[in-house]
C-alpha cells in the first residue's frame, strides 16, 4: 500500500502566457545541446578566445598611451623602439577617433570572422538536438497535441540555435569589447569604441539569424541525426572550398557558401575600406605599411559583393522555410 | 442541458484517393466514450481531426465547444492525448519529460514537477520515474504517456490503443487507471480501441466506425439491451419437429449446417421459445442467445472493412 495519497488531484493555478512555453522549448532545446561533454568544452574554448581577445585590447590600449606598461617593458628591449613608441602614442592620444575606433573596428571584423568559424561548427553539433531528434522520435505528435502551435515550437527551436550562438560566438565577443575597454587606460575608450561594437552587433544579429535558420532547415531536412551533421558539414567544407576557386571561374558560385556571403556582409556591415584608407591616410609609419596592400585586396574590402551576399542568403533562408514548413508536421 | 465534447458536421478527411473519413456527424456529451472499429477505420483520424494534428478536408468540428482550427491552443491547453505510438523526447528521464510536457500546456515549473510526480504515482509508476525513456518497457512507456496526457488537468483525454503491446495484467491496470478518470475525477475520456473487451469493460458512450463512417453511436447500455429477438438451438435429434412448430407460430427458422436451429422468435427476451421447447417435451443440449446489437455491429464493421480490403 502507497505510504502517501496517489489519487489524482485536480489544478487549478494559472497558466503560464504563451512566450514562457516558447521560452520552455528553447531552454529544453539548449538544455540537451549543452548535454554534450564536447559541446560544453567548446563554449568553455571561446570564452578562453574571450579572454585572450581582452588581452589583446588590452594590449594595443596600452600602446595607446605613453609610459603605458608595454611602453616601458619595450624600453628595456630596445631604447630606439621606446622612443618610437612614445612619439607614435603622443599622436594617437591626440586622435583618438582614429587610433581606438578604427584599431577596434578592424580587430572586431577579426575577432567576428574567425569566431563565426567555431560558432558555424557548434552549431553543427548541435543540428541533431534542435529538430532532427524529434522528428525521429515523433514527438512532435506530442509537442502538437500541447497548448503550443507549430510556430511556437519553430520559435522556440530558433532561440535555442541563437541562444547557442550567443553563447559561442557574440557573447565571447561582446564580453572581450566589455572586459578591454575597463582594462583600457582611460574611460574615453568605451565612447571611441562604440561604432566597432554596434558594427558587431548589426553583424552578429544579421548572420545568427541566418545561421540559426539554416541550421533549422538543415536539421529538419532528415531523421538521422548523422545525414543532417553531415550535411551542415559537408554544405559549410564545400562552400569553403568552392567559395576562392569560384573567383577565377564563376564568382556567382561564390555565394554558395554560407560562409562567404557572412564575410561579404561583414565587410558591408563593418565598412573595413574605409578605415583602412583613414589609416593609410592619417597614422604615421603604420599608414606606409598600409599602402603596401595590393590593389585588388583594397578592392575587395572596399566593394564587397553586398547584393550577391544578401540575395543568396535570402534565398537559402526560403529554402530552410521550405523545409521546414514541409518537413515539420505531426504527420 | 449537459454540454457537448464533441461535435461534428460532414466531418471529412481525404488522404490522396482515399477517404479516412467520411462525412462524420456526431453530438457526445461528456462521458467515457469508446471509438470502436477495425483497424483503419477511421479512429485515430477522427481523434487526430479534433486535435488538429491533422487538417480537416471538410466539414467542421468542434471540441469543447469551440472551434477546432480556429482556436487551436487554447483547446490544446484543456485536452490530453496519449498517441498511439512511442514518440518521446529522447534522453529525457520519465519525470522530466512529464514536467516538460505540463510546461508545454503553461503550467509553473514547481506546479509542473509537483503534478508530474503526482501523475507518475496515479499512473503507478515507482524508481523508474528516474531512469531514461529510451530504457522503458512497452507498458512503462503506455503509463507514461498517459502521465503525461492528464498532467495538465485536462477536461477530456483522448487515448489512442492505450493497451497496444500490453500483458493482461498491464491491460487491466491501465484499463483501470483510464475507467477512474471518468468514473471518480470526472474528466472525459474517449478511448480508441479495436478490441471490444477494452471499450466495453470502462466505456458508457460507444461509437462504432468503419472506413471513415459511423454505424452506431449510443450508450453501452442500450446496445447490450439492443436484441434481434433471434437464438440458436441446439438439440441432438427431432429438428424437423422443432421447425414445424416454430413456423406454426410463423417464426421464421432454418436449420443451419452445423445442426443448429436458428429461430427468429422476435422477442425481447428467450421465454417464448424455451416455452415452446416445454410444450415440445425437447431438451435442448444449448441455447445461444443473438448477438446484442453492440457486437452484431461490431461485426458488420469488421466485414466491411474485410470487404474492403
Amino acid at each position: 500500500m502507497p505510504l502517501h495519497d496517489i489519487s489524482y488531484k485536480h489544478w487549478d493555478g494559472v497558466h503560464l502566457g504563451l512566450w514562457s512555453r516558447r521560452l520552455v522549448i528553447a531552454r529544453n532545446s539548449l538544455t540537451a545541446c549543452l548535454r554534450n561533454r564536447w559541446m560544453r568544452h567548446l563554449v568553455v574554448l571561446c570564452w578562453v578566445a574571450a579572454l585572450g581577445m581582452t588581452a589583446l585590447l588590452f594590449m594595443i590600449g596600452q600602446l595607446l598611451v605613453a609610459d603605458s606598461i608595454v611602453v616601458r617593458w619595450v624600453g628595456n628591449f630596445n631604447p630606439g623602439l621606446q622612443t618610437f613608441a612614445r612619439m607614435l602614442t603622443t599622436w594617437l592620444e591626440q586622435h583618438p577617433e582614429i587610433s581606438v575606433s578604427t584599431t577596434q573596428n578592424l580587430l572586431f571584423y577579426f575577432f567576428g570572422i574567425y569566431q563565426i568559424r567555431v560558432a558555424i561548427f557548434a552549431l553543427g553539433m548541435a543540428i541533431p538536438m534542435l529538430i532532427t531528434r524529434d522528428l525521429a522520435s515523433n514527438a512532435i505528435i506530442i509537442y502538437s497535441s500541447k497548448a503550443v502551435s507549430r510556430g511556437d515550437y519553430l520559435l522556440g527551436k530558433f532561440a535555442a540555435a541563437f541562444g547557442l550562438l550567443i553563447l559561442t560566438w557574440l557573447g565571447p565577443i561582446c564580453a572581450a569589447w566589455f572586459m578591454g575597454n575597463l582594462l583600457a587606460p582611460d574611460w574615453r575608450f568605451f565612447w571611441h569604441s562604440r561604432a566597432a561594437l554596434g558594427h558587431m552587433l548589426v553583424f552578429g544579429l544579421i548572420a545568427m539569424t541566418i545561421l540559426s535558420l539554416l541550421a533549422m532547415g538543415v536539421s529538419a531536412c532528415a531523421s538521422k541525426e548523422k545525414s543532417t551533421t553531415g550535411l551542415w558539414y559537408t554544405w559549410w567544407i564545400v562552400g569553403g572550398v568552392v567559395a576562392p576557386i569560384a573567383l577565377h571561374t564563376q564568382p556567382w558560385l561564390r555565394h554558395l557558401s554560407f560562409n562567404f556571403n557572412f564575410e561579404q556582409i561583414a565587410l558591408g556591415v563593418f565598412r573595413l575600406g574605409d578605415d583602412l584608407n583613414t589609416a593609410r591616410e592619417n597614422i604615421p609609419v603604420f599608414g606606409d605599411m598600409l599602402r603596401q596592400i595590393r590593389p585588388q585586396t583594397m578592392e575587395a574590402l572596399t566593394s564587397p559583393a553586398l547584393a550577391g551576399a544578401v540575395i543568396a542568403s535570402l534565398l537559402m533562408i526560403a529554402a530552410a522555410i521550405l523545409v521546414l514548413h514541409k518537413r515539420v508536421r505531426p504527420e | 442541458m449537459v454540454p457537448l465534447v464533441i461535435e461534428t458536421q460532414g466531418l471529412s478527411k481525404v488522404f490522396g484517393s482515399q477517404r479516412a473519413l467520411d462525412g462524420v456527424d456526431l453530438k457526445v456529451g461528456p462521458g467515457s466514450i469508446g471509438l470502436l472499429g477495425p483497424n483503419g477505420a477511421g479512429k485515430s483520424t477522427f481523434m487526430k481531426c479534433l486535435l488538429q494534428l491533422l487538417p480537416i478536408t471538410s466539414g467542421s468540428a468542434k471540441l469543447l465547444g469551440r472551434e477546432v482550427g480556429l482556436e487551436g491552443r487554447e483547446i490544446r491547453k484543456r485536452v490530453g492525448y496519449t498517441p498511439e505510438q512511442d514518440c518521446h523526447i529522447p534522453g529525457m528521464v520519465g519525470c522530466e519529460y512529464v514536467t516538460y510536457c505540463a510546461q508545454l500546456c503553461g503550467l509553473p515549473f514547481r506546479a509542473a514537477r509537483q503534478r508530474a510526480h503526482e501523475l507518475l504515482d496515479f499512473a503507478g509508476m515507482g524508481q523508474e520515474r528516474y531512469r531514461k525513456i529510451d530504457t522503458y518497457s512497452t507498458g512503462m512507456k503506455q503509463r507514461l504517456k498517459l502521465a503525461q496526457a492528464i498532467v495538465h488537468d485536462p477536461e477530456i483525454v483522448f487515448l489512442d490503443e492505450p493497451t497496444n503491446g500490453l500483458d493482461p495484467k498491464g491491460q487491466k491496470q491501465i484499463l483501470e487507471l483510464v475507467h477512474s478518470l471518468w468514473h471518480t475525477y470526472k474528466i472525459t475520456v474517449v478511448v480508441s480501441s479495436h478490441l471490444l473487451n477494452d471499450v466495453d469493460q470502462i466505456c458508457e458512450q460507444i461509437i462504432i466506425i468503419a472506413r471513415g463512417r459511423v454505424l452506431v453511436h449510443d450508450t453501452l447500455e442500450n446496445l447490450k439491451a439492443r436484441r434481434r429477438g433471434a437464438a440458436e438451438v441446439v438439440v441432438a435429434e427431432r429438428h424437423q419437429e422443432l421447425r414445424a412448430a416454430c413456423e406454426q407460430r410463423l417464426w421464421p427458422c432454418e436449420v443451419l449446417p452445423n445442426g443448429h436451429v436458428k429461430v427468429e422468435h422476435r422477442c425481447d427476451s428467450l421465454n417464448p421459445l424455451l416455452n415452446l421447447l416445454h410444450e415440445l417435451k425437447l431438451a435442448p443440449l444449448e441455447l445461444i442467445p443473438s448477438p446484442n446489437a453492440l457486437e452484431e455491429t461490431f461485426v458488420q464493421a469488421l466485414e466491411i472493412s474485410h470487404a474492403a480490403a
